[in-house]
């Protein structure tokens, strides 16, 4: 991230860290991205805020996903509570993906033990879990031990079908949601991932579901697009995505993700690398 | 009996409801705990996946298709869609000393696309193939009992003619599936046809389907079955080129786990896989034979051993 001078940076960190003193809570941990969606992030998810992925079928979230949880449970040492509404979890993926990290068998079990799953398929169960977790119950879910990410895949899943029409309880589902995440995002520290599908505007751009209330909830939104033209097919593995709000960086800045680093033990004898492995 | 507030706190609805009617809550999934990722690896590895009969998409698809997530078949009109459906249908019943599941399928047929005589000569061939592979006293014992009449006996037909017969098939399913604790596979064929006649209201349309998506993955991780969805093809404009593209729209795209799109690329059928949370993006050939969904160029009777 490119900074004016020196002296301004400085500042800016002399601030937080004054106002961190005052509120006794450090806000500038986050939990790095291994991949160029740093970058865009501004050096990773940061904890105390929603982040929202959003894409059409097949873009990629669950894959950044399944990458963010195991990047937190392999690399950071933290546990992961995963909320899956798609069924689209597959554990033997994030194998896979710690196996890219590390060959050592008792080190990826371990991994797969620190990410805590629940699979949930409605929205009413989906509010009533984020209140428990929101309430004291973060702990006892992650079985003691400290939470660093929460990620829900996907919350628009569950709540478009009860928006519109002549229902009016699926936006206060929707805002009571978002209200426990923000809470639990901002009480326990946690960094929250949430994903969301896309629908085409007016003029046939592409944006994120669930409407405007959606909109202010997430701090940081990424707009994940297949760079490709062909909709179908043996397209390639590279992903394009698009910061579209963010109270950090310019808008609209656009990076190249290639979905196959994470796995990237299968290719290292290929020499194809698209983008620098970050270290964490 | 005396209970205190903690007791009562930690308890959910549904246990509540098993104890007053005495009947055993559902063993398998419970909505309230947490699973490890561990536990759910463990669990992904028992229930297994159906083969396809066709060893290049098997092995794209790491196994075959997986039981407990959705997949959705798509594809114009003839290349083979309703074909895959029913070599499906048979092959989750290849008996378990064989490498199969043993398992019963519901077929939702919506289309009127079921036939009976292709059944009857898939089942046929996968009967024929297996007796010829039987090699151990236990193979051809269960030989005795894989026929023609069990692997009938074992598909349960539906036919719903429109959008609000789908949907209440699907209410009633859970207490089905719960009296035949057997069923390890559901096949809707296809999901597009009730929702693209009399249905104008294109918002009601998508709701309803969101509504069915996640009615359908719900019952796929309580009860563990594997659910193929077909689904047809639209035309889509953009930037004054034409592109065929499933129907339904974007969101109902991101209803299914693994996508699959058929199609004719010159004289070679070709399956796609576009959208898996495992397996990137590839593309292989497959044919139709009078056998039933076979790999391309494949001879009509092989010897190889599947197990």
């Amino acid at each position: 991230m490119e900074v004016c001078c020196a002296a301004c940076s400085l500042l800016t960190s002399k601030q937080w860290r004054t106002l961190s003193h005052l509120t006794s809570k450090k806000l500038l941990r986050n939990v790095p991205f291994p991949t160029s969606l740093d970058k865009l992030l501004d050096s990773g998810l940061y904890t105390g805020e929603v982040t929202e992925l959003s894409g059409g079928p097949g873009s990629g979230k669950s894959q950044v996903c399944f990458g963010v949880a195991v990047h937190v449970s392999h690399q950071l040492k933290q546990r992961v509570i995963y909320i899956d509404t798609t069924g689209g979890l597959t554990a033997s993926r994030l194998l896979e993906m710690l196996q890219s990290e590390t060959s050592d068998r008792d080190e990826q079990m371990e991994a797969l033990q620190r990410i805590h799953v629940f699979r949930l398929f409605d929205a009413y169960s989906l509010r009533d879990r984020l209140s428990t977790l929101r309430s004291g119950g973060l702990l006892q879910a992650s079985g003691g031990g400290s939470v660093k990410a929460v990620i829900v895949d996907s919350v628009s899943a569950v709540i478009s079908p009860l928006l519109g029409g002549k229902q009016n309880e699926g936006m206060s589902l929707m805002i009571q949601a978002a209200l426990a995440l923000k809470t639990m995002a901002k009480d326990f520290g946690v960094a929250v991932l949430v994903t969301n599908h896309v629908t085409r505007g007016g003029r046939g751009e592409v944006q994120p579901g669930l409407g405007a209330s959606w909109s202010h909830i997430p701090r940081s939104r990424i707009l994940l697009e297949r760079t490709d033209r062909a909709p179908s097919g043996c397209s390639s593995t590279l992903r394009s995505a698009t910061l579209i709000k963010s109270s950090r960086q310019p808008c609209l800045i656009k990076e190249e993700l290639d979905l196959q680093w994470w796995s990237r033990s299968e290719r290292r004898s290929s020499g194809k690398r698209k983008r620098d492995e970050a270290d964490s | 009996m005396f209970l205190t507030l903690p007791s009562i706190l930690e308890k959910w609805p549904c246990q509540w409801s098993s104890g007053a009617s005495g009947r055993r809550a559902s063993p398998s999934f419970n909505a309230g705990e947490a699973v490890t990722a561990l536990e759910l690896l463990q669990r992904e590895r028992e229930c297994g996946s159906i083969t396809t009969f066709s060893s290049q998409l098997d092995h794209a698809l790491k196994g075959g298709l997986p039981v407990g997530k959705v997949t959705e078949i798509c594809g114009a009109p003839g290349v083979g869609k309703t074909h895959l459906c029913l070599q499906l249908s048979v092959d989750i019943q290849i008996p378990r000393s064989f490498g199969g599941l043993e398992a019963q399928v519901i077929f939702m047929d919506t289309e009127g696309s079921f036939v009976l005589q292709r059944v009857v000569d898939i089942a046929a061939a996968v009967v024929r193939h297996f007796s010829l592979l039987a090699v151990d006293g236990e193979q051809k014992d269960t030989m005795q009992t894989f026929n023609m009449e069990s692997i009938l006996s074992n598909i349960f037909l539906v036919r719903c003619h429109d959008y609000v017969e789908l949907q209440a098939e699907l209410l009633l399913l859970p207490d089905f599936l719960r009296d035949k604790p057997r069923v390890r596979l559901l096949v809707i064929d296809s999901v597009a046809f009730p929702f693209r006649q009399h249905l104008d209201d294109l918002s009601q349309r998508t709701r309803l389907l969101q509504g069915l998506a996640q009615q359908v993955i719900s019952m796929a991780t309580r009860h563990n079955i594997a659910v193929v969805i077909t689904n047809q093809m639209t035309t889509r404009l953009q930037d004054s080129q034409s592109h065929l593209v499933p129907a339904l729209g974007e969101i109902w795209g991101h209803a299914s786990t693994t996508r699959i799109i058929l199609q004719w690329e010159g004289s070679q059928q070709v399956a796609a896989i576009v959208k898996s949370p495992c397996c990137i993006d590839t593309a292989i050939q497959y044919q139709i034979t009078s056998e039933g969904f076979r790999d391309a160029n494949q001879p009509e009777i092989t010897l190889t051993n599947r197990r």
